[in-house]
């Protein structure tokens, strides 16, 4: 189970998370939607520590982690793993070394013991014919491909996809939900996806919570979703141009 | 005037305080480097693939430089002597001294501050902003570790090389201008009668010590860019300005200890 409590974040003069709570179940997938620039990505950065909150606690499976020091958030870090909104990979290393990188980190294998694991990883999401290529080689969502593959290397009970479907194409994008969805289901991963894409939305999503103004506006199910009167609410969810939305 | 004084204060002590706080970054990335050097946490690989582009980089500017510098300094030099004791003997010998002691390593290590520290607080501050340090972070992978310290070792090492180099293409360049300028044979020129090995160590200190500290300083700048590409170039303007000028104190500060410690 994942909660925040209260969390408060600014940076510099501009605060962007005024107070949120939220409580992921386990084996639950919860959407968090929300404007770009609305904090989204701040929010689940949280969870594994990238960000530390001005105030506020996040408790992971019963544990306090607000404030681990770097060297125990490896451990955290182990069992939740994150893909990235750039569907970052290592510049500088084949797509095989990438995947290979939380191998040799984490668990300490050798350099060919991880290569070896890493091609399994790879070949799951057939991605194996691109071991030997580099990540400038690759479109964006064969990139995506490999960042799901390195991310799900450590099996994490946790995984945050932050825009896991954003600029690819609706094929592609059908995948990476399936795969979200099958996580669920076959492996019991708890996810927290962070979103723009409202058919994926409303196909995997178990709960949705919108982010509004550093705040949850709305945490619901998608049915409570679609049947909100909340105008902020229906104005995104119906992807409107007017509205009361301040952007 | 509780006003003015107030305002008075915050306009000195705001950027005293923002220049605290990046010393202390700093200083908190150097003990990291430290810590993990003292752990013999090193990538080799990576260590020469740096060494590698460091060289690379740096090679055709500080031939350049060094060249003209020989060039400049003789010339002057040699124009003086000739107003006031027309002999040459001497200057050869000074100028080299001079350039292990002093111009050889500055200079060097300053071309290196700009032209290697932009390169690596932009290589890091996009790392940054496209999330690859975060991603770094996720594989257990510490960034200070990962990034910057093969960068320290590489530089360091190099810039002690380049050094050496650099004495030598201001020597050269130095002597062809005596000869061709002044007459002075360039066996007078070329004399290390006044070149102690205690000279040679305070140039190759300084060079060592700039190698490590450039990368550093500029790396820092890298780990604090922050929104997108407009903060990568801000990163990359402070990495100049803090490592070049970084170069700067630790010449003033080592000359210092090699004066009052060593009597150099
Ligand atoms: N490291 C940082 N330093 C300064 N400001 C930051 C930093 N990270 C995020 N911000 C700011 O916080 C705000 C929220 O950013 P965040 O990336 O969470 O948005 P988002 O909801 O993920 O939007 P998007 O859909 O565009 O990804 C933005 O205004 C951003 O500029
Ligand atoms: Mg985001």
């Amino acid at each position: 189970m994942i909660e925040f409590i209260d969390i408060h974040k600014s940076f510099g003069p501009k605060r962007v998370l005024k107070g949120v709570s939220l409580t992921v179940d386990q084996g639950q997938v919860l959407y968090v939607i929300g404007s770009s620039g609305a904090g989204k990505s701040v929010l689940v950065k949280h969870l594994v520590g990238l960000l530390r909150p001005d105030s506020g606690r996040i408790i992971l499976d019963g544990r306090d982690v607000t404030w681990l020091s770097e060297a125990e958030f490896y451990a955290v870090r182990k069992k939740c793993a994150m893909v990235f909104q750039n569907s970052t990979l290592f510049d500088s290393m084949s797509i095989l070394d990438n995947v290979a990188l939380p191998y040799r980190k984490h668990f300490r294998l050798s350099r060919d013991e991880a290569s070896r694991r890493a091609l399994d990883k790879l070949a799951l999401v057939q991605m194996e014919d691109a071991a030997r290529r580099f990540p400038g080689d690759l479109g964006d969502g064969l990139r995506k491909r490999v960042a799901i593959a390195r991310a799900l290397t450590l099996e994490p009970e946790f995984v945050i996809f932050d825009e896991p479907t954003t600029g690819l194409d609706p094929v592609a994008a059908a995948n990476v939900d399936a795969l979200i969805r099958s996580l669920r289901n076959d492996t019991g991963v708890t996810a927290i996806v962070v979103s723009h894409d409202l058919r994926s939305i409303f196909s995997v999503a178990d709960r949705i919570a919108m982010i509004y103004d550093g705040n949850i506006r709305l945490d619901g199910t998608p049915q409570e979703f679609r049947a909100s009167d909340d105008p902020v609410v229906s104005q995104f969810i119906n992807g409107r141009a007017d509205g009361p939305m301040k952007i | 005037m509780n006003g003015a004084l107030e305002a008075t204060l915050r306009a000195v002590g705001g950027p005293l305080v923002a220049v605290g706080r990046h010393v202390f970054d700093i200083y908190s990335v150097f003990a990291q480097v430290v810590t993990a050097l003292l752990k013999g946490a090193v990538r080799w690989r990576e260590v020469f693939r740096q060494a590698y582009l460091i060289g690379n980089r740096s090679l055709f500017f500080i031939t350049v430089t060094l060249g003209f510098l020989g060039l400049i300094s003789v010339y002057q030099v040699a124009s003086q002597i000739q107003r006031i004791l027309p002999d040459f003997t001497m200057m050869g010998p000074a100028f080299i001294q001079l350039m292990w002691r002093e111009f050889a390593p500055t200079i060097t290590g300053l071309m290196v501050a700009t032209r290697v520290g932009s390169g690596i607080a932009a290589e890091i501050g996009s790392m940054v902003v496209t999330e690859q340090v975060d991603a770094l972070r996720m594989c257990n992978a510490d960034p200070v570790r990962y990034l910057i310290v093969p960068r320290t070792i590489a530089s360091a090492v190099m810039l002690v090389m380049l050094t050496i180099y650099a004495v030598l293409v201001a020597t050269l360049a130095g002597m062809a201008l005596a000869d061709v300028v002044f007459d002075v044979s360039p066996s007078t020129f070329v004399s290390l009668q006044l070149v102690s090995p205690r000279d040679v160590a305070l140039g190759l200190v300084k060079a060592f010590s700039y190698g490590f500290w450039i990368p550093i300083v500029a790396g820092q700048a890298g780990l604090a860019a922050s929104g997108g590409s407009a903060g990568v170039g801000w990163a990359t303007t402070r990495a100049v300005v803090s490592s070049s000028f970084a170069v700067i104190l630790l010449d003033f500060i080592i000359s210092g200890i090699g004066y009052a410690v060593f009597n150099l």
